[in-house]
């Protein structure tokens, strides 16, 4: 069984143990408030998001059996199960954000300000299928390894490599006039 | 087919750097440790129960000595309220009490 560092903290914040709380929210509140961001692209969203899956830890938290998954890959799990549903409540949003955004390549020259490439990025990460997103931010943002993030989408490493390798190519192909230094 | 793939992969980490991290606002720590503090207070009300159960019957379900308790009382009640009914009878209780208000007729003077 290997070692899960946040066990003891879950334990005790499941007896009500404030501190073991904050501990946990210190840990994983900033890059599960990112992750939720860059899948929902709106931070009001976000934010009930992983508020939401926070709530979904203090509820299990006294009943959070160790050895049986490591918990950042179930908080994980919840967060990502959160904003899938958040995305189908609102189905077209992802195809209308496509529609929107503009032909990049007529104002390609004007598109190389920091703010105006960030904006850029998040759209066509926006284009991608959920799932395509959820890869890609796991695995570039999030610095999970492909054996952690396969098992937080619950597929196979092999199903994952194919989520990347398509969810990059689409942002190569859309962003592909962008001069990037690599 | 490799180095192509590791060419999306460079592209995907160079432009994916560029849309930067946002900081957690104050606020939401707030909620979330206001939803800790509701949740742990709502397992506090709920742990005599918890500890009765596990007086009783470690590891059951709560509904469990609770279903046997009520069963018990029902049974109690019952029994309480209906067999002494059904074992007395209203003269046999008369007899009963005129004996007890009689005094007993024995003669301790005699000799044996």
């Amino acid at each position: 069984m290997s070692f899960d560092p946040d066990a003891e903290l879950v334990a005790r914040a499941g007896k009500g143990d404030r501190a073991a709380a904050q501990a946990l929210m210190a840990r994983h509140l900033p890059a599960m408030l990112n992750l939720a961001r860059r899948m929902l692209s709106g931070q009001a969203e976000a934010e009930d998001c992983v508020q939401e899956a926070f709530l979904r830890l203090w509820t299990h938290a006294a009943r959070w059996q160790p050895g049986r998954a490591k918990f950042e890959t179930w908080l994980y799990r919840v967060t990502l199960n959160q904003c899938y549903d958040r995305l189908r409540r609102k189905p077209q949003a992802g195809l209308e954000v496509a529609e929107n955004v503009p032909d990049p390549a007529p104002a390609a020259d004007k598109m190389l300000e920091n703010s105006g490439v960030t904006a850029e990025v998040e759209a066509a990460l926006a284009t991608l299928p959920e799932r395509q997103r959820a890869a890609i931010l796991l695995c570039h943002y999030q610095e999970h390894g492909n054996a952690e993030a396969a098992e937080i989408l619950g597929i196979s490493v092999e199903a994952l490599e194919s989520l990347l390798a398509r969810g990059r190519r689409t942002l190569r192909t859309k962003l592909s006039h962008l001069r990037m230094g690599a | 087919m490799g180095k192509e793939r590791m060419d999306d992969r460079a592209f995907a980490d160079a432009v994916l750097r560029e849309v930067p991290s946002v900081a957690v606002p104050a606020v939401l720590e707030a909620r979330i440790l206001a939803d800790f503090d509701a949740a742990a207070a709502r397992r506090r009300r709920h742990g005599v129960l918890r500890r009765w159960r596990d007086t009783i019957w470690p590891g059951a379900p709560l509904w469990k000595p609770a279903s046997v308790l009520a069963l018990s009382l029902l049974i109690g009640l019952s029994a309480g309220t209906l067999l002494p009914a059904a074992s007395q009878s209203p003269v046999a209780t008369a007899q009963t009490l005129a004996l007890l208000d009689t005094t007993p007729a024995l003669d301790l003077s005699g000799d044996l």
